[in-house]
């Protein structure tokens, strides 16, 4: 298991588009993409939960990946939320 | 006449056809073979999945890909592992049919999102609304409302109109929408605006007032409906709708064309924008470049304060989209009035008068104004960004935030930075003690901007959110049209440009006597731009001197405010 901390820049926060770009990030890959913000733990790879976390411009979200491509996939989830997520 | 919120301005005047909401009987049905039912499942998701995708092919094509977003969003709601795991455990562990349960995992996400605070995510809920009777009506095997067949001349009536339900409209055939829900920012209201289509939405009961087939009026503008007008009432409305769209026409015919008045003086029309996403209205008004944009919108309704790296963004987005055209940014203008707790400012007995915009950014350099200044000079390299500081009301405040600026600049050399070393510093003229200096200030900085607002406020000494004294608040009271006519000439006399961000910049009354000092730009909000082009066009300085003249021999607002009047009267 691997994880990174990363703070969301997008100005509305993560809204459907930013969330839609993010968890057709996560799909690529074989491992669990989840992260946390405060006391919760969003599932990266579905819209649904990502939207159901309410993250706001301004927010730090801690990626934790499992699987056997756990290192890749961290480093696509942080990379593609520092490219501002399509915005 | 009922009255509902103007959702999407026009005129429409047909015949109603109501949209009946569908009622889903959903039982509690046992499930005889759970596998079975999962297939079920999946397959109306496939169905469901290919609608939405041919309805999100359909809207790109009439209204534009942005529009045609909220259905690709309906299609990442279909496809998602979290939805459709829960559905699919519902109907394995409790042994249910599908309908009941997608009908319970949806409504309860429905209502999840409906409590949010933020009313971005709340519209969530009417997405998932809506693909949880796309569901439903697969399982059904209803086929969804037809709304691209309906007859021309229709005016669509329905409690609310789901996303998708907008989606499939024909604008040719449809003359109005009326719904009971919503609101302006809501789906369908975007969608109208985005068709042209008139639309009133939260009028009360209306679904319940009108059959298929009975005569309606649908006034967007007003945002007013009516029921069986009477014949006159009716025509009343067919000239108007007729005048509108001739009006519309006509200054959209003003798109693309420069601002040049009769006798050959070239001015510009910029926008005033308070968030990034603004920019669209610019573009579609043909703005000439940006005349203020308010950084207001980043500090405000959060917890903390926003980062170097998000203002950069916000900035970079505006000025990229702008294409080298001007972008004017005003650093941040806020005070005792607004309460930001982060900010750890007091309140302020006399906010306006108190620790606000430059006063309070030259005191916090490290923590507000730095990182500002930072965000605003990267963005530099991305566009035609110009620095504009608020409220001046002495030298010491220009040279210190100058000097910054330098330190800034220094700083990113430094860091190997990218920005534009030739970025222009202006300020807002605004202040009584800014307008009494502006000869002395035009030779420090790079260019003017008036801000009527606050310059009326500040020479008359007046709170004009007090009813008792706001009758003092005119800009055509002559200390203050003296004020803008001296700015003016000050900075016309030492070289620079000089632009009025206030609202006086697109009131017909005013434009001419602006014309006639010698105003270079003109900033209002979008909306308005194509109506000051026209109005330009339309003058001649020469014979608005003559105007000027008359004007500042009078002796009260009431003299020049009626004069102008009549004025502008012949010119239209």
């Amino acid at each position: 298991m691997v994880s990174a901390k990363v703070v969301i820049r997008n100005l509305t926060g993560l809204h459907l588009r930013p969330a839609g770009i993010l968890c057709n990030k996560a799909v690529l890959f074989k491992s669990k993409v989840h992260f946390r913000i405060g006391n919760t733990t969003a599932n990266a790879k579905s819209v649904l939960s990502v939207l159901g976390a309410c993250v706001k411009s301004g927010d730090e979200i801690e990626f934790i990946c499992e699987g056997e491509d756990e290192k890749e996939a961290l480093d696509s989830m942080i990379k593609v939320v520092e490219s501002g997520l399509g915005e | 006449m009922y009255r509902g919120t103007n959702a999407s301005a026009g005129i429409g005047i047909g015949k109603a056809v109501v949209i009946k909401e569908e009622e889903f009987i959903i039982r509690q049905d046992k499930a005889a073979d759970t596998e079975a039912e999962v297939l079920r499942f999946h397959g109306a998701l496939e169905k469901a999945g290919a609608r939405t995708r041919a309805l999100a092919a359909e809207l790109a094509a009439k209204a534009g890909e942005a529009e045609a977003e909220i259905l690709e969003g309906h299609l990442m709601l279909l496809a998602d592992p979290v939805l459709t795991g829960e559905i699919e455990i519902a109907i394995q562990e409790e042994e249910v049919c599908c309908e009941y349960a997608v009908e319970t995992v949806c409504t309860r996400y429905e209502a999840v999102f409906a409590s949010m605070d933020d009313e971005l995510m709340r519209q969530r809920a009417a997405d998932m609304k809506d693909i949880r009777i796309r569901i439903q009506q697969v399982l059904r095997g209803i086929s969804p409302v037809d709304m691209g067949s309906l007859p021309a001349g229709s005016i669509i009536v329905a409690k609310d109109l789901t996303p998708s339900m907008t989606a499939g409209i024909n604008p040719a055939h449809v003359a109005g929408i009326v719904t009971e829900l919503g609101g302006r920012t809501s789906h369908s209201a975007i969608l109208a605006r985005a068709l042209e289509i008139p639309a009133v939405v939260a009028v009360p009961g209306i679904v319940d007032l009108v059959q298929d087939g009975t005569d309606m009026v649908v006034d967007g503008n007003e945002g007013a409906v009516l029921v069986n007008p009477p014949d006159a009432e009716k025509a009343r409305y067919e000239e108007k709708r007729q005048r509108l769209l001739r009006q519309k026409k006509e200054l959209e015919s003003y798109i693309g064309r420069p601002a040049v008045t009769k006798d050959g003086v070239r001015v510009r029309l910029a926008a005033n924008i308070g968030k990034p996403e603004d920019v669209e209205k610019v573009l579609l008004y043909d703005g000439e470049g940006v005349g203020l944009f308010r950084t207001e919108f980043l500090f405000m309704d959060r917890a903390s304060m926003p980062g170097e790296e998000e203002q950069f963004q916000a900035y970079k987005k505006v000025a990229s989209a702008l294409k080298g055209k001007p972008v004017i940014i005003r650093t941040l203008d806020i005070g005792g009035d607004k309460e930001i707790p982060y900010m750890g400012i007091e309140k302020d007995e006399n906010p306006f008068l108190g620790y606000r915009a430059i006063r309070l950014c030259l005191d916090r350099k490290e923590d507000i104004y730095r990182p500002q200044l930072r965000g605003l000079l990267r963005a530099s390299a991305f566009g035609n960004i110009k620095i504009m500081l608020p409220m001046v009301t002495c030298m010491d405040e220009i040279q210190e935030a100058k000097a910054l600026i330098e330190e800034v600049k220094k700083e990113l050399d430094r860091e190997n930075i990218p920005y534009n070393r030739e970025i222009q510093v202006g300020i807002m003229v605004e202040t009584a003690a800014a307008s009494l200096m502006a000869d002395v200030f035009a030779r420090e900085v790079d260019f003017f901007s008036i801000g009527t607002n606050d310059l009326t406020q500040y020479t008359m000494a007046v709170d004009r959110g007090n009813d008792r004294v706001s009758y003092l608040y005119s800009p055509f009271n002559p200390a203050v049209l003296r004020s803008i006519r001296h700015i003016i000439s000050c900075a016309r006399e030492a070289g620079i440009k000089v632009g009025m961000c206030g609202e006086a910049a697109s009131d017909p009354m005013m434009i001419p006597l602006l014309l006639a000092f010698g105003l270079n730009e003109f900033s209002m909000s979008p909306s308005a731009i194509l109506g000051a082009r026209r109005m330009i066009t339309r003058s001649s300085v020469k014979e608005l001197l003559a105007v000027a003249d008359r004007v500042m021999g009078f002796t009260t607002a009431k003299e020049a405010e009626g004069y102008m009047r009549e004025f502008i009267k012949c010119l239209v």
